[in-house]
């Protein structure tokens, strides 16, 4: 049977719950990638975007006024700086040059916070392809600036109706579209969803980890950090900076997910905190549903959190004890956004300011430690939310 | 094979045109009425039917099936809900063989699992599962339940899946083998064109001994018209749902409503 030939699961997790409709595109994609990631020339030309384009390496940032307030020793890994403001531009590169590669010359994706369909408006009129980005209208509506920013960049948004109206129903919505359109590529922006994507999204982001790790040696942290800490929505750029540390046992790696509201059932985005094994968009891993299985409602202040599932490879971390991951609520996500800004000149992504809100509650627990933090994106997209919350304290 | 699978696939290659096999969601309108529907496709002609358990994500579906998945869900459908109209259905001597359509999650997590779920749903009097998130890869939990409980497991085949694809669907079903004659998703026209019917010939070629049905726009007799000869059943759904939900009323309007449409399908003549 013409099946994949990478490992699909994360222990029992992953996988590729996708109708056949899709499956054909899944192994093509895989087939793709394989081919692509084992060519030089694939390589190089990845490379030399990743520096000349999009900026890296960015740097590993000495946070020293904040490190001494919260008595610990704090790493910042900049995605904040990386071009376009946010870590998903390495996915939707390396996804794009993958796409144009295989001859396709259309660009589906979906986005959340907005950040993904910049990323991939952004490659797309890099790389001379057309873009159609799915987006939950109540997304559009909070994240106003990066919907301009899309269209600037030449790409067609188009408003999701159907559910929530956020992330989970605009990727439903995008895979729709992949089904009747299989001459595109469907430029996933998370580590989740069927097999390849879940293996494939982590590996374009590994640069994260694999830079800050080195970054953390040559800047004399020492030799490894104690603690490894990102937010976690689908969880790439987590996945991107864990990667790096998970066979060094001594780094305790610690996702953060949105605590939202409060702990009822579509007050927040935790998965650990009221999740269950279950399927959602091809994927097995911890996803919100009800008894009765149905998806259910999401909240968070950031749109890039607000998601009822988990990237496998995370569900998996923490299975086997490699991993953990915590909440921060709404309130402590914006206090940590105030103190970088405050502290060290940085406006952080609310979803990044996620990490920062719980090392914040949680400083006494890492007192002297050395803590590398991966800043996700940068938090000029936020304004609109956090200025009549935070008024003039920031 | 599942005695009434079986019946069904032999009545459908029977009559010339191809058995009619309606899709329902379940819940849609209300119980009283889906119940209501089921009688009366069955005496319309219908020899299966594939009942839809809502789902709050339903990504193979287009904006019809999508809208009574809400409705239904709305009205508080649940999973074992939708086994116990199963059990009324039966109770009440319905004879049609009743394929749950389900999406994995509330299988997993609504019904207790894979294997929980194919006891639950003989323990009704169902005959089998279509889950169309569940490949053939990851089905062999529920292909081994259902195989000790003589239910059947169906599986898909699309014109862009490889014939290794198809034959391999076709052997990991019991009772049909769904073949989808265009991409995209539920709802939208398929054109039963020279093109598609050379494909479900050849789909029939590597399929073996398993019996095919058709569908994904199967909406008018003229369609029945051009599949005969091609396929074993022709499964319509979305043409249906729109029909019953446009159709006010009562359940016995609904009702009526739902035979009229199903018995115009079975009285398709062959060319």
């Amino acid at each position: 049977m013409s099946t994949f030939q990478l490992p699909t699961h994360f222990g029992r997790f992953g996988g590729c719950y996708a109708p056949e409709t899709l499956m054909p595109a899944l192994l093509e994609l895989e087939a793709a990638y394989i081919e692509a990631t084992g060519d030089g020339a694939f390589e190089q030309e990845l490379q030399r975007l990743r520096r000349d384009f999009a900026g890296r390496a960015t740097p590993l940032f000495h946070a020293r006024r904040l490190s001494q307030e919260w008595g610990l020793d704090l790493w910042i890994k900049r995605e904040d700086l990386l071009h376009t403001g946010a870590h998903k531009l390495n996915n939707a590169l390396g996804q794009a040059l993958l796409a144009k590669r295989m001859g396709k010359t259309r660009i589906l994706a979906e986005t959340g916070a907005g950040q993904h369909g910049v990323a991939s408006a952004t490659v797309c009129a890099l790389l001379g392809l057309e873009c159609v980005v799915y987006m939950g209208e109540v997304d559009m509506q909070r994240q106003r600036p990066n919907v301009e920013r899309m269209h600037l960049l030449g790409a067609r948004v188009e408003p999701v109706k159907s559910g929530q109206r956020t992330l989970k129903d605009a990727v439903n919505e995008a895979l729709r579209a992949w089904v009747s359109d299989p001459d595109a590529h469907y430029l996933l922006g998370s580590a989740l969803g069927p097999h390849p994507f879940p293996t494939m999204v982590a590996a374009f982001h590994q640069v994260i980890g694999d830079e800050a790790k080195e970054q953390f040696q040559a800047q004399g942290g020492g030799s490894l950090p104690d603690l490894a800490v990102a937010c976690v929505g689908g969880g790439s750029n987590a996945i991107g900076l864990f990667r790096a540390f998970v066979p060094h046992d001594s780094v305790t790696l610690v996702g953060v997910e949105a605590g939202g509201r409060g702990s009822e059932p579509g007050e927040h985005a935790a998965r650990w905190l009221g999740g269950q094994e279950g399927v959602l968009h091809g994927c097995r891993t911890l996803v919100l549903s009800d008894e009765h299985g149905q998806i259910q409602g999401t909240h968070s202040i950031s749109a890039g959190l607000d998601y009822p599932a988990v990237g496998p490879e995370h569900a998996h971390l923490a299975d086997i004890g490699r991993a953990r991951y915590e909440t921060a609520r709404d309130d402590e996500a914006l206090e940590g956004f105030a103190a970088l800004a405050r502290l060290e000149g940085i406006l952080p992504a609310l979803e990044s300011s996620h990490a920062l809100g719980w090392l914040m509650s949680h400083r006494e627990e890492w007192r002297g430690k050395q803590v590398v933090l991966g800043l996700s994106g940068r938090g000029d997209k936020d304004l609109d939310t956090v200025l009549p919350l935070l008024g003039g304290q920031a | 094979m599942n005695p009434r699978l079986q019946a069904a696939v032999e009545a459908g290659r029977k009559g010339g045109c191809p058995g009619i096999a309606p899709y329902l969601t379940a819940g849609d309108g209300g119980v009283g009425r889906t119940l209501a529907a089921l009688h009366a496709i069955e005496k319309a002609g219908a020899v299966c039917v594939e009942l839809g358990l809502p789902f709050s994500d339903p990504l193979a579906d287009g904006p019809v099936l999508q809208a009574a998945a809400e409705r239904s869900l709305e009205g508080g459908m649940t999973p074992t809900r939708t086994l116990d109209l199963i059990q009324r259905y039966r109770q009440e001597g319905g004879q049609m063989a009743v394929m749950l359509f389900s999406y994995t999650n509330p299988l997993f997590v609504g019904l207790g699992g894979l294997r929980a779920s194919a006891e639950r749903l003989a323990a009704v009097g169902g005959d089998g599962f279509v889950v169309p998130d569940l490949p053939p890869e990851l089905a062999g939990e529920l292909q081994d339940a259902c195989e000790e409980l003589d239910l059947g497991t169906v599986f898909f085949a699309t014109p862009r899946s490889s014939p290794a694809r198809i034959r391999a669907a076709a052997e990991a079903s019991s009772g049909f083998l769904y073949c989808v004659g265009r991409v995209g998703v539920t709802g939208q026209r398929t054109h039963f064109d020279a093109e598609v019917l050379r494909w479900l010939d050849q789909v029939r070629d590597l399929a073996g001994s398993t019996p095919l049905a058709v569908g994904f726009g199967v909406a008018t007799p003229g369609d029945i018209t051009a599949l005969t000869g091609h396929t074993d059943l022709a499964i319509s759904g979305s043409a249906l749902v729109q029909h019953l939900h446009r159709t006010k009323g009562t359940d016995q309007d609904g009702a009526q409503a739902a035979f009229d449409f199903v018995a115009a399908l079975c009285g398709a003549q062959p060319d």
